[in-house]
């Protein structure tokens, strides 16, 4: 049976709507990509809002491409928004607004969420992301609002941030400055310096071979033409040059040369200049662009949803690894941390059937067991709060906002006293019932967890859990004595019993 | 290798100006109408063409240069000359051409023509008394009430003549009162036949051209006046129109307004009878601004376009050729499915030799299927009445997703394709009205299905345009293909041209204006690569014009290193053969005859891996940097091996082919006497015959042999 699908990217400086098919004669398959400028970016970063023009344009745009939809009789489409209306401060009004007159409804990415889409459409490039990240690597995802760093070692994320450098935002703020053309070029090199450099001190310890770059300005000038550099591979060297052509000349000049409309000279400049950048501060020695974009990102999730393909690497760890990454710039205690995850994941699967949870909600918890006690970082008092705040400051790429609330507020009931509603300690209202009841949940567990961990001295790390008969037997076979939690146990156990109404009981063997 | 370097391979002196080019073209089709071995009525349909070619060479070519002139424009041109030197030499040849056009038409054709039982009366005063009198009741009943005649006085001041409309100009003067000369004007009107029927024997029929129908009756026209003279006279103006179109809100509009005003332009050119009363030609030359290097002297009838109404007369079959009729396409015998049939492989058509009805039935069937999402065509030139735009039409009235690019720029049918654009958009397409600042020449067709195992396209690709009525004139070549990577092309191509793409690459087809000068100059260039390192470098190559001085640069080093370069062009070329060290190994000659050599087809050896491509862009400029076209490769061996054939007998053709000179813009027929004749096109006819013969199943009614039926299988 054949599907097809639509993905659509509302950016900061572009509309992009691709179609896909999936079951036919490949497993999946983009059949159509429509592209149109439309800088809305330039609206929001400058006046948090964006003009009723450019409002049209769009809804003219959406009006066509939902055309198009019907055309290729279209199944389903999900429809995202990046940073351009994300940061406006009337989203919400304008996504209804676009909804009404369009019949399309446009989901607000967060930055890490995006990040993660973006991070997924590479890999779902296939070989050049698995080759690329066999060594040292780094992604730049660079975009109109900002820049993603991920830095890769031996097939797994280490660390990944977010720099306020995108190329939209770059160009307003040199443009503000009101220099001539050859004095702004040097003054968006300073900037960029400027700021890598910083990341540079914070999150860089040797070099990074491969620099794989992801954005809708320079990475199509890798593929131009069908003649060479078709896998969209370059040396530095090459880099270097394609860059020099990209540079002299003037805009009219290079534009004919790339064949890009001239409005979009200045910004494959800067991105061309962010690339440059990075390679000298990591010493890159070879650049991909594999020239994927947010859309194929979200079919590639579409069709990891539906089981329609099963990807080959491990996102999830990619995300546990990131809040490993984030515990660890926190001096959080990794064996602590290795024996909590090991307990309430023990907890978690014995009680799953009834729980009323999910698989996603058991990585929220994994995250939370990382990072229960990161606040720990700015003082021993109020470690729930200051938790939550480490962990609510701190992008986890590929969680949602709405997520990161979800584990900060675990990590925040592990210490403080357990919120009865969401007035109470202020929870964000957007949680809404179903987020509550999450957090309550996977509270109970990791309480649990953490009393039969209270001594720190991983005493229960192979705790066996069953449930039989309204009680939960966990079962621990150690000669030591645990006086510890012990002592801890039954208030821990009375909030798991309120939640669940199962009644947890140590057995040992 | 020294010496070479030393070459400047833009130097103008290696150029041949393309207007003159054009005029040598001109003579070309002028040639085949003095050659003895054409039919009579082809030959004076030739001379018609000369004539037709040659207003609208004025009307654009001379118009622009005229422009160019007049805003002090002085750069010269790849050969050196200004818009003024221009204007000047092209005048000067554009007046020889017409000497020999109507010398050819005076002693040649028209005593042929009699001759052969058909006579056209020179002048009014050779009728017969019994003519004369049929010509003054026609006159009287047909012509009289459709007549405006107008004279010019103090009060009344000098009318408008409409670009390429017949006149008679006459001296009139009162017959009481004041004795000055008055001029009177009065237009043949083109709403009656030009060419009248005289009554008469059956042995020769002999008909008169309705100017001298009026010119005798010119008296009633004017009943208060004697006419002192009257002669036909014929102005033609600048239709050369430039419209900013960054500045023009609607297209549309904007290209309305200018079809209006090409019917007021500067007129370039006065043809008058040559024995014109010498008052009325200077009154004439004064109210149009004209100089006499613009005035052309005619010793014959005005309008030479005349003939074809001459050749379409009833009868006269032993001096017309043959009826022609297209070849069925063995691929696609008529009612199959044309959607598997090119599942099967790809399909290549060769118009007019192979019917352009598969064309049509593409887009016709796409219309009624119900697997079909969509359909996507660029539209340049149509028919009146196109079979395809009423498919298009049918295709968005069930519920097809139908797009179509309408090029309102194609030039001098823009009133025509305004209409028809209109009533696509009323069916429910979406039209759009061409770029800004690009024409769009490809052509191309997309229909998007969905089928068991996913979305499949087909593509129709083609040299010409989707026309089916010229489609039996002119030689082009078309593809029918499903291939993926071309379909993923088509669908960015229909993508780019809505706005909503800037594809990042090609997978297989080329497109101008961004992309194909390039992929030309980047293949020139291999092919001397390849003869630089000791192997054979060569390119054949068929074309209507080559004037693009990049490409030409890129020939000349081609063969200065020693690439053996055959062009085939048709029209305008700007290179020079046979210069010492720049240009001795190309060869350029070209094909004219029955059918109008429009194909264009590229083939690079390629150190023994040829490539070929075809395409709807010449080597000009114009179709290069400013214009939307695509050039497709062809890949599958059998059709490259077919291409190829095609253009072998072209380059072996003597009948039809003209080569151009050394160093020189003039071409000289190869001598065809000692040698067996090969005429290119009568062979490409037999040739796509043979092929449908060869797969048309034999009927078994003309076996002598009875073939029983067998029990079916189970």
């Amino acid at each position: 049976m054949v599907h097809t699908f639509a993905a659509i990217d509302v950016g900061s400086f572009e509309l992009t709507m691709k179609i896909f098919e999936y079951g036919g004669r490949k497993p999946m398959k983009e059949i159509d990509c429509l592209v149109t400028g439309l800088s809305l970016g330039a609206d929001t970063y400058a006046t948090g809002k964006i003009s009723k023009e450019k409002v049209d344009e769009l809804c003219r745009v959406l009006q066509h491409f939902s055309s198009v939809m019907r055309s290729y009789k279209v199944e389903s489409y999900k429809a995202y928004g990046t940073s351009a209306i994300r940061e406006t401060v009337n989203s919400d009004i304008l996504l209804d607004l676009i909804e009404t007159r369009t019949g399309i409804r446009i989901d607000t990415l967060s930055n890490s969420e995006q990040r993660f889409l973006d991070y997924k459409a590479i890999a779902g490039a296939g070989d050049i992301f698995y080759n690329a990240i066999q060594g040292s690597a780094a992604i730049l995802d660079i975009g109109g609002g900002s820049i993603q760093i991920s830095l890769f070692d031996e097939d797994s994320l280490v660390s990944t941030q977010n720099l306020k450098l995108g190329v939209l935002r770059i160009r307003e703020r040199v443009e503000s400055l009101g220099a001539d053309p050859y004095r702004m070029r040097l003054l968006e090199e300073e900037l960029i310096d400027a700021s890598l450099n910083t990341y540079k001190k914070l999150f860089l310890t040797g070099t990074v071979k491969n620099l794989i770059v992801m954005d809708d300005y320079i990475s199509n000038c890798f593929r131009r033409g069908s003649k060479k550099n078709d896998d969209g591979v370059l040396s530095r060297k090459e880099y270097d040059a394609l860059l020099e052509k990209l540079s002299n000349g003037g805009t009219f000049e290079t534009a004919q040369a790339f064949g890009v409309p001239e409005e979009k000279v200045p910004l494959m400049r800067i991105s061309g200049l962010l690339v440059k950048c990075l390679c000298d501060i990591l010493k890159s020695e070879t650049i991909y662009a594999p020239g994927v974009t947010l859309s194929d990102g979200i079919a590639y999730e579409f069709a990891e949803n539906n089981k329609i393909i099963k990807p080959e690497h491990d996102f999830e760890k990619d995300i546990t690894a990131c809040a490993l990454n984030i515990s660890r710039r926190y001096k959080g205690s990794q064996s602590r941390a290795e024996t909590l995850r090991q307990i309430s994941g023990t907890i978690f699967d014995s009680i799953r059937k009834i729980s009323g949870l999910s698989q996603r909600d058991r990585l929220y918890l994994d995250i939370a067991s990382i990072l229960h006690d990161c606040g720990k970082y700015i003082a021993m008092t109020d470690i729930g709060e200051r938790s939550y705040d480490i962990v609510m400051a701190t992008e986890i790429i590929g969680l949602s906002h709405y997520e990161r609330e979800i584990v900060a507020n675990i990590v925040r009931f592990n210490h403080s006293d357990f919120a009865y509603s969401v007035f109470e300690h202020s929870i964000d209202a957007d949680l809404g019932k179903d987020g509550y009841i999450k957090i309550a949940k996977l509270t109970a567990i990791l309480r649990l967890a953490n009393s039969l961990d209270r001594s720190h001295k991983q005493r229960m790390k192979e705790v066996k859990a069953t449930l039989s008969e309204g009680e939960l037997s966990l079962k621990v076979n150690t000669p030591q004595t645990f006086l510890l939690e012990e002592a801890f146990f039954p208030e821990a156990s009375d909030f798991f019993e309120e939640i669940y109404s199962i009644r947890p009981v140590i057995i040992r063997e | 290798m020294a010496a070479k370097k030393n070459i400047n391979f833009r130097d103008p002196q290696y150029y041949t100006n393309r207007e003159l080019s054009w005029v040598e073209f001109d003579k070309r089709i002028l040639s085949e109408a003095t050659d003895p071995a054409t039919s009579l009525f082809e030959r004076l349909k030739f001379l018609a063409i000369v004539s037709s070619n040659l207003d609208e060479f004025v009307m654009v070519r001379v118009g622009s240069l005229y422009d160019m002139n007049q805003a002090g424009y002085d750069k010269p041109d790849i050969a050196g000359l200004t818009p003024a030197r221009q204007l000047e030499a092209v005048s000067a040849a554009l007046h020889e051409l017409v000497y020999d056009q109507y010398k050819a038409l005076r002693t040649k054709l028209l005593p042929e023509l009699k001759s052969n039982g058909l006579e056209l009366v020179k002048g009014h005063e050779n009728m017969t008394a019994a003519e004369c009198k049929f010509a003054d009741e026609y006159f009287r009943t047909l012509v009289y009430p459709v007549l405006t005649p107008m004279a010019v006085d103090s009060s009344r001041p000098f009318p408008l003549i409409l670009n390429k409309s017949l006149n008679i100009g006459a001296l009139v003067r009162k017959k009481e009162g004041s004795k000055e000369l008055v001029f009177a004007t009065v237009q043949v009107p083109s709403v009656l036949p030009r060419v009248v029927l005289l009554p008469g024997s059956s042995n020769l029929k002999r008909v008169i051209l309705l100017e001298e129908i009026i010119e005798r009756n010119m008296k009633s026209l004017f009943l208060n006046y004697d006419i002192v003279c009257s002669h036909p006279y014929r102005i033609t103006r600048n239709g050369d129109m430039s419209i900013d179109e960054d500045d023009a809100e609607d297209l549309l509009k904007e290209i309305e307004k200018s079809v209006k005003a090409r019917k007021r332009g500067q007129a370039l050119r006065l043809e008058i009878e040559h024995r014109a009363d010498k008052r009325l030609v200077s009154i004439l030359k004064k109210e149009l601004s004209i100089d006499d290097s613009e005035i052309f002297s005619i010793d014959g009838p005005l309008d030479l376009t005349a003939l074809f109404k001459i050749i379409s007369l009833p009868g006269f079959e032993s001096l017309k050729n043959s009826p022609f009729n297209p070849a069925a396409v063995p691929e696609l015998p008529s009612g199959c499915d044309i959607f598997s049939q090119i599942r099967k492989k790809d399909i290549m058509l060769f118009h007019p030799y192979q019917t352009f009805e598969p064309v049509v039935d593409f887009v016709r069937q796409a219309a009624t299927d119900p697997d079909v999402l969509a359909i996507k065509q660029t539209l340049y030139r149509v028919s009146g009445n196109s079979p395809i735009i009423a498919a298009l039409a049918q295709a968005a009235e069930n519920g097809k997703q139908v797009t179509v690019l309408v090029e309102l720029k194609a030039r001098f049918d823009e009133e025509h394709n305004i209409v028809w654009a209109k009533m696509l958009e009323k069916a429910g397409c979406h039209v759009i009205y061409g770029l800004v600042g690009l024409k769009t020449h490809s052509k191309i067709t997309l229909v998007v299905r969905h089928e068991n195992d996913g979305i499949r396209r087909y593509v129709h690709l083609g040299t010409g345009n989707y026309n089916d009525a010229t489609a039996r004139i002119y030689t082009d070549v078309g593809l029918l293909t499903c291939n993926e990577q071309i379909g993923e092309d088509a669908t960015a191509v229909f993508n780019m041209l809505s706005g909503y793409s800037e594809p990042k690459a090609w997978n297989r087809l080329i497109l101008a204006p961004l992309w194909l000068k390039e992929r030309f100059l980047y293949l020139i260039d291999r092919e001397a690569k390849i003869a630089s390192s000791g192997k054979e470098g060569r390119i054949v190559a068929k074309m209507n014009s080559l004037s693009d001085p990049d490409i030409i640069e890129a020939l000349y080093k081609a063969s200065a290193a020693g690439v053996k370069i055959q062009l085939i062009v048709r029209g305008i070329c700007c290179l020079k053969t046979g210069i010492k060290g720049v240009s001795e190994n190309i060869s350029v000659r070209s094909i004219t005859g029955n059918f109008l050599e429009h194909a264009r087809i590229f083939w690079f050896k390629n150190d023994e891996n040829p490539e070929v491509f075809c395409g709807s862009a010449d080597w000009m400029s114009r179709n290069l940097d400013r214009r939307v076209e695509i050039v497709f490769p062809i890949t599958d061996d059998t059709l490259k091996a077919r291409l190829w054939h095609v253009l072998e007998t072209e380059l072996k053709d003597n009948r039809r082919a003209q080569i151009l000179q050394p160093l020189g813009c003039d071409y000289v027929k190869e001598g065809a006497r000692q040698k067996k004749a090969v005429d290119s096109q009568l062979i490409a006819v037999k040739e796509a015959v043979d092929m449908a013969k060869a797969a048309t199943p034999k009927k078994t009614s003309e076996s002598r042999v009875f073939i029983p039926k067998t029990k079916p299988a189970k």
